[in-house]
């Protein structure tokens, strides 16, 4: 390979895309985060649902030329149902299981769903050609889909912490989050909180999907990747922990965008393992700090 | 009970030692594809059925096996059979190198680790092309007769089988155990979980890659998507739950019945069959989490060992 000589302005591009990847990593990572926080179950299907999203729009846009930002204010509360269905129907039966069955049976519900979808769709590779080009700032190239994306995605994630800071909901979800049986002895009803935060932990990743789609393909599988992604953005930013799940986010944007420029592309996500295996046992609570 | 059992399990053994006498070149292949999920399944069990630890991962042991039977065969002129059995070797070292840090995580920790695991091992084997032929894989001369492999798939099954026997009739096995119905607990009275849970591991990690050694030469070739699919890691898990996991007969019954199933029903139909996967596991958590030995052993009051 040819040794190619690294700018301070080719850092500087990398830093700058790597932050607006990072933006989108926050978003869904925070639905797996809330899930999480509430019910003790690492959702492996968050992935599949985001497809579910990212297929939303694209059919939206396919048939009606909808716009694909505008297509959220379905994507979002199809996949809030599909979420809360799931939820009622499956998940609550392993909340207080041992964590083998609920991965196992979220595992399950992923696989399902994605081959459906195959089914449904073939595993033809879409694309939502909505927004192309860039914005040249000085020597900077900034992708109008990534920098609109991103900006979708700050307002998304400032949205659901508003929810959750300021609404009586919200603030039951927090607790629910904080200590469960306290919650209920509070007068919390879990049971109406953990399927609303399934329906939110799905909606976010269904918006997720919504703004992938407009960047890079829709296909059955691509939600595969964000499994593993957006668990690595809630170890970065301590489980449980929400604001943690942005920085996380924004983070893990930064070392792939640098990681790609050092190393190769296809190493980032080699780095980004071994990253998630080093934090875990140095800092098991986050980097930001979390409950265990 | 138990004599009935074992008078059994001794004459199926013994009818499959002299199959390859009269049965067809198909049922012969069909049999191979049945005992390297035996062994599958029955790995994954040692390390998830045993401790509760879910990898999500396990097919990477497996590519790794397969790419190092299919590299000393061809690279290096060995024969298959050594080879096959060096499949292990890497495998081995590869569960040590992840295990050691990994194991230490609880739970969801462990499993989402292994998850990304399988990625990472099969970008590597991608990116050394030079070595590893990339992504248009590793060619291996055509086999002139599958009834050695036969006999090699089926000596991993039994292997791995007699282990778990061995296992779960053991301290060692208790101790495993233990480990799934409450690790801190275990802790507490004295058990060395970290090391114990690194054995199994290591154990669970041995036989995938031997498994992957004989899978390259009697496919012939393979390739990085052949070799590391998240499908063969799903059939593992669907295998061992199926047929109850941390059971002696759980993987072998469930690959038997799976495998038949697969066959007869829907093996034409990749998706459909993926997602019948999928509603399976589902399924099963919700309906018989034990598995069908699992119901049985509750029911008929069978031992702990079967």
């Amino acid at each position: 390979m040819m040794p190619v000589q690294i700018t301070g302005m080719m850092v500087l591009q990398m830093v700058v895309s790597g932050l607006l990847a990072g933006g989108l990593y926050a978003l869904v990572a925070l639905g797996l985060s809330l899930i999480f926080g509430v019910m003790r179950v690492i959702n492996v299907a968050h992935g599949a649902l985001l497809m579910l999203g990212a297929y939303t729009t694209y059919w939206l846009f396919a048939w009606f030329g909808m716009n694909p930002f505008l297509s959220l204010l379905l994507s979002v509360p199809i996949l809030f149902v599909i979420g809360a269905i799931l939820q009622t129907l499956f998940v609550h039966r392993v909340v207080y299981a041992p964590e083998l069955s609920s991965l196992l049976l979220t595992f399950g519900i992923s696989i399902f769903i994605a081959n459906v979808a195959m089914l449904a769709w073939s595993a033809d590779y879409r694309s939502v050609e909505f927004l192309t080009g860039s914005f040249i700032l000085g020597q900077i190239a900034v992708s109008k889909p990534r920098l609109v994306s991103f900006a979708v995605a700050l307002g998304l994630t400032g949205l659901a912490f508003l929810f959750l800071n300021r609404t009586k909901t919200g603030k039951a979800i927090r607790a629910t989050s904080e200590h469960r049986d306290v919650a209920q002895v509070c007068g919390i009803n879990v049971r109406r909180i953990d399927w609303i935060t399934f329906g939110l932990g799905a909606g976010l990743a269904g918006a997720g999907g919504s703004l992938v789609s407009v960047m890079f393909a829709v296909y059955p599988e691509m939600g595969q990747i964000y499994v593993f992604k957006s668990f690595l953005v809630i170890v970065l930013g301590g489980a449980g922990n929400y604001p943690g799940a942005f920085f996380g986010g924004l983070l893990l944007g930064l070392v792939e965008g640098l990681a790609s420029l050092f190393l190769t592309a296809q190493l980032s996500e080699v780095i980004a393992y071994i990253l998630l295996v080093i934090i875990l046992l140095v800092r098991p609570t986050g980097l930001l700090g979390g409950r265990t | 009970m138990m004599t009935g059992v074992l008078g059994l399990l001794l004459a199926a053994v013994g009818g499959l030692a002299i199959l390859p006498l009269f049965a067809s070149g198909y049922l012969i292949s069909f049999t191979i594809q049945v005992f390297m999920w035996m062994a599958l399944a029955g790995s994954w069990n040692l390390i998830s059925g045993f401790t509760g630890y879910v990898s999500f991962g396990h097919v990477a042991f497996f590519g790794i096996g397969a790419y190092t039977g299919g590299l000393l065969i061809t690279k290096a002129g060995w024969h298959w059979l050594p080879a096959g059995l060096a499949g292990c070797l890497p495998a081995v070292a590869l569960a040590l190198v992840i295990g050691y840090p990994c194991l230490r995580l609880k739970g969801p920790y462990f499993a989402i680790a292994m998850l990304g695991l399988n990625e990472v091992v099969r970008a590597l084997v991608s990116y050394f092309e030079g070595f590893t032929g990339g992504g248009s894989g590793v060619s291996l001369p055509p086999i002139l007769s599958i009834v050695p492999v036969y006999y090699a798939m089926g000596g991993v099954a039994v292997a791995v089988t007699l282990l778990t026997y061995r296992i779960i009739t053991s301290q060692f096995g208790l101790r495993l155990l233990s480990i799934r119905e409450d690790e801190i607990a275990a802790e507490v009275m004295g058990i060395n979980t970290a090391l114990l849970k690194l054995y199994a591991f290591l154990l669970s990690a041995a036989f995938p890659g031997i498994v992957g050694g004989f899978y390259a030469w009697y496919a012939s070739h393979i390739e990085p998507l052949s070799v590391f699919p998240l499908l063969t890691t799903i059939t593992m898990i669907i295998m061992c739950l199926f047929g109850g996991q941390g059971t002696v007969l759980g993987p072998v019954l469930g690959a038997v019945l799976l495998s038949v199933f697969q066959e007869l029903v829907w093996a034409r139909f990749l998706f459909v069959h993926q997602a019948i996967f999928g509603a399976l596991i589902v399924g099963v958590v919700l309906l018989m989490p034990r598995g069908i030995l699992g119901v049985l052993q509750e029911r008929y009051r069978l031992p702990r060992t079967i």
